[in-house]
């Protein structure tokens, strides 16, 4: 008996030390644009929040709603009041996986990519396949992303009023530079 | 059959502990995103409760061009069209020169008057980080009356022409659809239209906004005067009390409101709000708001 609880101790503390390597981008960034021939909508951020996990390719994102910021201070009132809800919705949040993971991945030279994952906006759930980039630019571990969003299938509702103003689609930009969690 | 409930009890704790490694990346991420002041937002919809000033500022580098009317009374009945024959209006343009500092300059026809105001921001509302209950604000403006004086035989000095205004705004975003603002007052005007008339008047302001949509919302406005003119004399004055809705399209605010009092500035709606409610003395009106952003 005494055996098999060490076996599983090992088997425990092996599982567990599989999950050290982590990096982080503390100050990762986020855009959203939309253009129409009314009206350019840039909101940005610079405080969005990201962990790479380097043993098994799971990567997450986080924003703060409110921290996003537009040219035009009615853009942004709008953005938090009458779309996001940032009251009752704080957060956006990222939690996916990078397609074909493997370690050598974070030492080569910057390679295109492939993220699945669940997207959470506006309390709405939505499986997201995205492209990529990542890996080793000028010493330092980057990756960027670009697709697009759709607002209406996030429960983001567009008043006809102002529909020629804002895009069917937004372009969501995301740059990060990862250091190794700890240091 | 032991080993094999062995095994199973290891597949297990290693699935837990898996599944707790990936909760472990959410507990680091949720640990690591800094905690943000959470400041309150669009207490009003406009700069404007209904006639007199809210909390909002007009932000840095954004402009808002305003065009207010008030029609005459519902009591002036059909000959009249129920005061929609008469109006008075007025226009200013009201800039942000800081987050915390707009300055606006005004003309309106009753009056004749021009007006200049400073709303100054002193305290925010927040939340999460930084925690503050209200927010409140200095208002002052200075108006000045160009009609030409009754009496041009006396000696009539240009500071008669003048009122000051000075008010605190006090206001809390309750939840995201009920603010409510109180707003002490004081005016000094130098010269009043008879002697028994009080230069120095202290008043109370109440508005309060309740979001009937997102872009919809429905506003109340009540000034109650400590000193009013005593009861007696020729022109009664009454608490300025008000209600309208806002609607709001993007870069412009509507108000529509229904109101007791036809001046548009602190120193005409709250010591010379002449109409009664219960008289049928009540002026539609609107006001429209369009900002730019410089």
């Amino acid at each position: 008996m005494l055996k098999k609880i060490f076996v599983l101790g090992l088997l425990i503390s092996s599982v567990s030390a599989f999950g050290q390597g982590k990096f982080i981008a503390k100050n990762a960034y986020i855009s959203f644009y939309s253009s129409t021939p009314m009206e350019d909508i840039l909101g940005e951020t610079n405080e969005a929040v990201t962990i790479l996990n380097s043993d098994n390719g799971e990567i997450v994102f986080q924003s703060i709603m409110t921290t996003f910021h537009f040219k035009r201070a009615l853009m942004e009132e709008h953005f938090n009041e009458n779309y996001m809800e940032s009251t009752k919705f704080p957060k956006a949040k990222f939690s996916g996986k990078i397609e074909g993971f493997n370690k050598d991945m974070l030492k080569a030279p910057v390679a295109n990519i492939k993220i699945t994952g669940q997207f959470n906006v506006h309390g709405v759930e939505k499986k997201i396949t995205v492209t990529g980039t990542l890996g080793m630019e000028n010493g330092k571990l980057v990756g960027s992303s670009k697709f697009k969003v759709v607002p209406e299938d996030y429960g983001i509702a567009i008043p006809s009023l102002v529909r020629d103003k804002i895009g069917k689609e937004m372009e969501v930009t995301v740059k990060a530079e990862y250091l190794p969690y700890g240091q | 059959m032991k080993n094999i409930r062995f095994i199973l009890l290891g597949l297990i704790i290693v699935l837990l502990v898996g599944n707790v490694q990936s909760q472990d990346l959410d507990a680091l991420l949720n640990a690591e995103t800094k905690p943000t002041i959470d400041y309150a937002t669009a207490t009003f919809k406009s700069t404007r409760i209904i006639n007199g000033h809210s909390i909002e500022q007009m932000k840095k580098k954004q402009l808002d061009f305003r065009i207010s009317h008030r029609f005459g009374t519902l009591n002036n009945g059909s000959y009249g069209l129920w005061g929609l024959d008469q109006s008075y209006i007025h226009f200013s343009l009201e800039y942000g020169i800081k987050d915390w500092l707009m300055v606006g300059v005004g003309r309106g026809s009753q009056n004749k008057i021009y007006d200049s105001f400073a709303k100054f921001r002193l305290l925010r509302q927040s939340s999460g980080a930084k925690r503050m209950p209200v927010s409140l604000s200095y208002f002052t403006s200075v108006e000045l009356n160009s009609l030409k004086f009754q009496d041009p035989t006396r000696t009539n000095y240009f500071t008669s022409r003048l009122t000051y205004v000075h008010q605190l705004l006090i206001a809390k975003k309750f939840n995201d659809n009920f603010s409510f603002q109180i707003t002490p007052t004081f005016i000094h005007r130098n010269f009043t239209p008879s002697e028994l008339d009080k230069n120095d008047i202290f008043a109370m302001g109440a508005g309060a906004r309740y979001k009937l949509s997102k872009r919809l919302s429905f506003n109340a406005e009540y000034y109650y005067s400590y000193n009013p003119n005593a009861k007696f004399l020729p022109t009664r004055y009454y608490n300025a009390a008000a209600v309208g809705i806002d609607i709001e399209t993007g870069g412009h605010v509507f108000q529509i409101m229904l109101t007791n009092s036809q001046g548009m500035r602190e120193g005409t709606f709250i010591p010379q709000t002449t109409d009664n409610w219960l008289d049928k003395g009540i002026h539609l009106g609107f006001n429209i708001s369009r900002v730019f952003a410089l």
